[in-house]
């Protein structure tokens, strides 16, 4: 920050407050654009009148609102979603922590490589992971064909809810795993020597050493792997076979499909609510670990 | 003599510019992406520029009519499409909100010529295209044409077969059908019978949602049976081999309208009704339907019959009449029906 202090010719140096001003406005201004702009857009879309055919009208009013909030399957679409993006949330963590633990105790090249594997996924897109998915899960796929050899009538893998859980717990791993790493620097092996040399199990050294000290690293990446569950869209459209009913599908459907797009729009607007509530959530969160 | 010269090359340059302006109108033409807009380059865009050197046509594919609409929605202040051909009650919501100027005899001459069908009330475009509803197989799988819409609920299809669900019009297409055809009458009012039918189906199905379309898992097997639309069946029917066929059931089929519209503002409007005048015409219908399969909407088209037999023309008398525009208005509760009653019943 030596920039600061460099002496403008004829002017005095700028005050730190304005540097940083200075500094935010790029990406202030991008974000305005971006992200403001369209979520103001989309809130005025979803006070938008419109006509059985999908037309929209020039007037404005709450009939839309009142119909997504007066509507039972609204309920069922928001609680649908928590519940599954919940679900999908804790199950990633539970896969995805005794990966990142050990990639986190590795070092040298082997952690390397390790790194490298568990972020070459994301190299491709969710939709050729999601084609994948189908192949290994559908009746005539990997698993079913296994199941059949060894005598045992395979159980409907795909295109329902057990599908788009599998497909979007495997494509979220990778978000959860880097998310934890990040947030395991607190974690000392010195700790958890001190622990079992003053005679803890090592049950009782991970609940209370290991756990406690990484809970920031779960903390962000269960927001994280929240929030991308119940906004994928891909996924759920194409292992969930027209069965599973979630937010962001709905989104999509009610957009392109039945052209419905202040209908659209005010669900979108709800999932952006949902949003705030698991950030205020990771917030209190945080603050209680700390 | 320099300055002869120069003039004389500059003259030259001008009127070669101006008639390179001529050759310049550049048309373009809003439709579906994939196999329509292969075939229909091949079929009518290639013939119609080189009928009109003076107009060069650009395709702008969209994968969905919504995308269409979302598309000149954002361009109503300065539109960039000169014609677009979309499903007919998308172009409902499009006339409804002034994106097209009304077609008729006056403007596009060949739209005197078209089965009354091919005209809406209410909307500005007019049918270039009509689909129909057919019930799907492999030949593998599937050894002789079902006879009824009912034989995808036979056990032998358990999770064998693939219908992309309400709010899709190809699902809700299917509940009509099998509305009429277990006595249901105003298809306006009630459903329920066609929904009820619909239920003894769903235990079998594999997906509501076949992607990327209901054709081809059923050429490669991985269903055994169906429902889809006419024309992309028969293209699929024919670069399979045979794999997949089509077959119209005793209970009928439904006719689905692709409309073609001009957009309104349009920077080429006298070129957008040259284009749309001959998109209708006998040539343009003939070519699209030998193509394509899509059944023609100018009554004067004189398809071979080879080409007929791969379309619905011969059994218009099976078609249940469908006012798409009315059914905008109750497709809400359809497809409540369709979630409350025969999603769970496929679990």
């Amino acid at each position: 920050m030596t920039a600061i202090d460099l002496p403008v010719a004829g002017k005095r140096p700028m005050s730190p407050t304005a540097v940083v001003m200075l500094l935010l406005l790029p990406i202030a201004v991008i974000n305005a654009i971006g992200f403001l702009w369209p979520v103001v857009n989309l809130l005025r879309m979803s006070f938008r009148d419109s006509e059985a055919s999908g037309a929209l009208l020039e007037t404005s009013g709450l009939t839309t609102w009142i119909n997504v909030l007066s509507d039972s399957f609204t309920l069922d679409l928001i609680t649908g979603s928590i519940g599954v993006s919940l679900f999908i949330t804790v199950l990633t963590l539970v896969c995805s922590y005794p990966i990142a633990l050990y990639l986190h105790r590795c070092s040298g090249l082997w952690r390397t490589v390790l790194l490298v594997l568990v972020i070459a996924p994301l190299l491709t897109s969710a939709v050729v992971r999601t084609y994948g998915w189908i192949a290994i899960l559908s009746d005539q796929g990997l698993i079913a064909n296994a199941l059949l050899a060894l005598g045992i009538t395979p159980p409907r893998l795909m295109f329902n809810l057990t599908g788009v859980i599998i497909g979007l717990t495997e494509i979220l791993m990778p978000y959860m795993i880097l998310a934890l790493l990040s947030g395991f620097g607190r974690l000392d092996p010195r700790f958890e020597e001190a622990a079992l040399t003053l005679g803890a199990t090592p049950w009782k050294t991970f609940w209370r050493v290991v756990v406690p000290l990484t809970a920031p690293g779960m903390a962000l990446g269960c927001l994280l792997c929240f929030v991308l569950a119940i906004s994928s869209f891909v996924t759920p459209k194409l292992l969930g076979g027209g069965r599973v009913f979630l937010l962001a599908t709905e989104i999509y459907d009610q957009a392109i499909v039945t052209l419905n797009w202040p209908m659209a729009a005010a669900l979108s607007i709800i999932i952006l609510v949902l949003f705030g509530f698991a950030l205020a959530l990771y917030t209190r969160a945080l603050r209680r670990i700390a | 003599m320099k300055t002869t010269v120069q003039i004389s090359a500059a003259v030259l340059a001008l009127g070669l510019m101006t008639q390179a302006a001529a050759a310049e109108t550049n048309l373009t033409v809003m439709g579906y992406s994939g196999l329509f807009q292969e075939r229909y380059t091949k079929a009518v865009l290639e013939p119609f520029m080189k009928a009109h050197p003076d107009i060069k046509v650009t395709f702008f594919p969209l994968p969905s009519a919504a995308a269409m609409l979302g598309n000149l929605r954002a361009q109503k202040a300065a539109p960039q499409v000169d014609v677009v051909m979309m499903d007919i009650s998308v172009s409902k919501a499009g006339t409804d909100e002034g994106l097209f100027t009304k077609i008729d005899e006056t403007n596009v001459p060949n739209s005197k010529d078209l089965y009354p069908a091919a005209r809406v009330e209410g909307v500005a475009g007019v049918g270039v295209t009509f689909d129909n509803l057919v019930l799907l197989y492999n030949t593998d799988q599937v050894k002789e044409a079902p006879k009824s819409w009912m034989d995808m609920a036979e056990k032998t299809y358990d999770r064998k077969v693939v219908i992309p669900g309400v709010p899709d019009i190809q699902g809700l297409s299917l509940v009509l059908i099998l509305n009429k055809a277990n006595g249901g009458t105003d298809y306006l009012k009630d459903v329920s019978k066609g929904i009820d039918a619909m239920i003894k189906i769903a235990p079998n199905v594999q997906t509501w949602d076949p992607k990327p379309e209901v054709y081809a898992p059923i050429v490669t097997g991985q269903a055994s049976i169906g429902a889809g639309w006419n024309a992309r069946a028969q293209v699929n029917s024919i670069t399979s081999n045979g794999k997949l066929k089509a077959t119209i059931p005793a209970e009928g089929t439904v006719f689905q309208i692709n409309a073609i519209s001009l957009v309104a503002n349009a920077p080429n409007a006298e070129a957008a009704k040259v284009f749309a005048n001959y998109a209708l015409s006998p040539e343009a219908q003939k070519s699209f339907t030998e193509t394509m399969f899509y059944a023609p909407t100018n009554s004067k088209a004189q398809i071979s019959d080879e080409a007929l037999a791969r379309t619905a023309v011969k059994f218009m008398d099976k078609a249940i009449p469908v006012d798409w525009i009315a059914l905008a208005k109750v497709r809400d509760a359809i497809g409540e029906q369709w979630r409350r009653r025969v999603v769970p019943a496929s679990r």
